[in-house]
């Protein structure tokens, strides 16, 4: 009887700290790590789960391939490497508007495939308002051709966007696997983008010879600041990606891999570490371990599981209905709101309702990250890689409002994602 | 860094190397100091700490002027202590406000000439002109230095020998 009410209470607590701590990260009031990591505290100071409990709800995978692949990063941006090739793409073009638009957002993409979205938006956005300004071009534009790329680049990859490396670090699903199933769709949904933008903004990417002419003396080697550290940057890299694609052979997850990559680049490299660790967003790192004990907290008292049991009776236990159930939600949900704490909780219910099933729910977990990567290209505040970008444009005296991107992305997420069910239909129902 | 900054400074990095500069970004501290020495006169400095082994110290009121470039971070306090200290010491003169006028007036007059000389093209006979001015000023301190008495002792002049 007293367990029974102790049970009740820790339930009611669970849900009411869980349903605080998110209205408030959606708020955004308060910076949501500090948010995560309070409610994560109360959780334990409220006993609705212990202290080891919490710790070992953390998914250490994904937060060790998060910060290996920062610190891999955050060596790289320092060789002027992005910087080299947005020059080299911008002389490819010859300085015609349309194509450098289309040249910046492949860039953008493929990087995104490989970086985090938020580091490739830092390294994109500025070298786009400098091309621009030289231009005489707005880059309103080619700054939103690069937010959906990064988006659409980011979906491809396990390491690409933080709701892949979530769903690869519970799952099991590899580098490959991501590929195989997702960069197809990917490259179907960027062209289409590209085409669509195109079209919408062919009156504004007008410039003259004059204009051209000077951005053409841009020289892109100058842009590499150290030769040696980019050739082992590069090496790294490639060595750390090969891993990863080699990660079931080898049998060495992919956190494991990022780490070993980025202690052999600081090795190699003998960059002062402490330069290099100043530098990872620990505000992120810290977010997720926030995250991960409020949902393994509503794990723990059975909510995940109730929610679960739930669906199934909704979908009657038909995966094809949940697929596009939870692609659809995804999508609309991510628009608007973060993704990583809804993939967080996410990820849990799809296990607890694929438990014990005797077919397989794999095109469930490609509608969720697929409708949680492409929902955030739909508005301004979808991810945080377009919050930044709008920031940096903003900070350039240009303005970039919700609506006027709302009215250009969102029908084209929207059709990304009609695109994704008849992809899905073909090939996983 | 601050994300925007970091945006902000990639973009000025850009620009600067394809003007030519070779580009150096040292991450650091930098550190404003202040102090209220007297009702209406307030001494201010800024310093960048970092792990280059390079600082810059300036005092930036009441009047601009580079302090000093150092090796080691130590000695920013002590040079500070001593600023300070000549300050407190200065404002006893009723002459204070001269003083710094006078100072400001320098600076200002630096900027001049240098607007003259790179706006203009200035003849040979304008320097030595300025030049003569000068010397009449530098011996108008030396003189000024011999007909007084010396009132901080710890520590001798860096520039009035």
């Amino acid at each position: 009887m007293g367990d029974d009410i102790l049970g009740t209470e820790h339930l009611i607590l669970g849900i009411l700290i869980f349903i605080l701590t998110y209205i408030t990260i959606v708020s955004e009031k308060i910076h949501r790590t500090v948010i995560a990591i309070f409610g994560a505290g109360l959780m334990i100071l409220f006993h609705v789960l212990s202290q080891v409990e919490a710790f070992d709800k953390i998914d250490f995978n994904t937060l060790g391939l998060l910060i290996g692949m920062m610190i891999i990063v955050i060596v790289i941006r320092r060789t002027g490497l992005f910087q080299y090739l947005a020059i080299k793409s911008a002389k490819l073009a010859k300085g015609d508007p349309v194509k450098i638009l289309i040249y910046f957002s492949i860039l953008t993409a493929v990087a995104s495939a490989l970086l985090d979205n938020v580091t490739t938006i830092l390294l994109i956005v500025p070298v786009t308002l400098v091309i621009c300004d030289t231009l005489e071009l707005n880059p309103i534009p080619f700054v939103i051709s690069e937010i959906m790329s990064s988006n659409i680049g980011g979906a491809a990859t396990l390491i690409g966007d933080p709701p892949n490396i979530m769903i690869g670090g519970e799952t099991g699903l590899n580098f490959d696997d991501f590929i195989i199933n997702l960069l197809p769709l990917m490259i179907i949904v960027f062209i289409v983008t590209i085409i669509i933008l195109r079209i919408i903004y062919r009156k504004s990417l007008v410039t003259t010879e004059e204009r051209k002419r000077e951005m053409l003396s841009f020289d892109e080697h100058k842009a590499i600041t150290d030769y040696k550290l980019l050739k082992k940057s590069l090496i790294i890299l490639g060595l750390t990606i090969t891993g990863f694609a080699f990660s079931e052979l080898i049998e060495v997850p992919s956190a494991s891999i990022a780490m070993f990559g980025a202690a052999s680049l600081l090795l190699i490299s003998k960059i002062e570490p402490e330069e290099i660790f100043e530098k990872i967003e620990w505000t992120t790192i810290f977010f997720f371990a926030g995250l991960f004990i409020l949902v393994g907290s509503l794990e723990s008292i059975g909510v995940i599981e109730f929610i679960a049991e739930k669906m199934l009776d909704i979908t009657g236990g038909s995966i094809p209905v949940l697929t596009m159930i939870v692609l659809w939600m995804s999508a609309f949900l991510s628009s608007f709101l973060d993704n990583i704490p809804y993939v967080a909780t996410m990820v849990p219910l799809i296990k607890t309702i694929s438990e014990g099933a005797s077919v397989g729910y794999e095109p469930v977990w490609w509608a969720l990250s697929i409708g949680a990567c492409l929902g955030g290209t739909g508005t301004i505040i979808g991810a945080s890689a377009n919050v930044v970008a709008r920031g940096i444009v903003e900070k350039n005296g240009y303005k970039m409002s919700f609506i006027g991107y709302f009215k250009i992305a969102y029908p084209i997420m929207i059709l990304s994602i009609i695109i994704s069910t008849i992809y899905i239909i073909i090939f996983y129902l | 860094m601050n994300k925007y900054v970091e945006s902000e400074a990639n973009q000025h990095v850009m620009k600067l190397i394809q003007m030519g500069a070779d580009v150096k970004i040292v991450s650091g501290q930098m550190v404003y100091v202040t102090f209220d020495i007297s009702k209406d006169i307030q001494l201010a400095y800024v310093y960048n700490l970092n792990r280059k082994n390079k600082f810059f110290l300036e005092r930036i009121k009441p009047y601009p002027m580079p302090v000093k470039a150092f090796n080691t971070p130590d000695a920013i306090c002590e040079i500070i202590k001593i600023d300070v200290e000549q300050f407190k010491n200065a404002i006893k003169s009723q002459h204070i406000s001269k003083f710094i006028d006078l100072n400001i007036e320098f600076h200002n007059m630096l900027l001049t000439f240098e607007d003259l000389f790179l706006y203009y093209n200035v003849k040979a006979d304008t320097f030595g002109g300025i030049k003569g001015h000068l010397e009449a000023i530098r011996r108008t301190i030396h003189e000024a230095k011999e007909s007084v008495d010396r009132v901080y002792f710890k520590k001798n002049p860096d520039n009035l020998e």
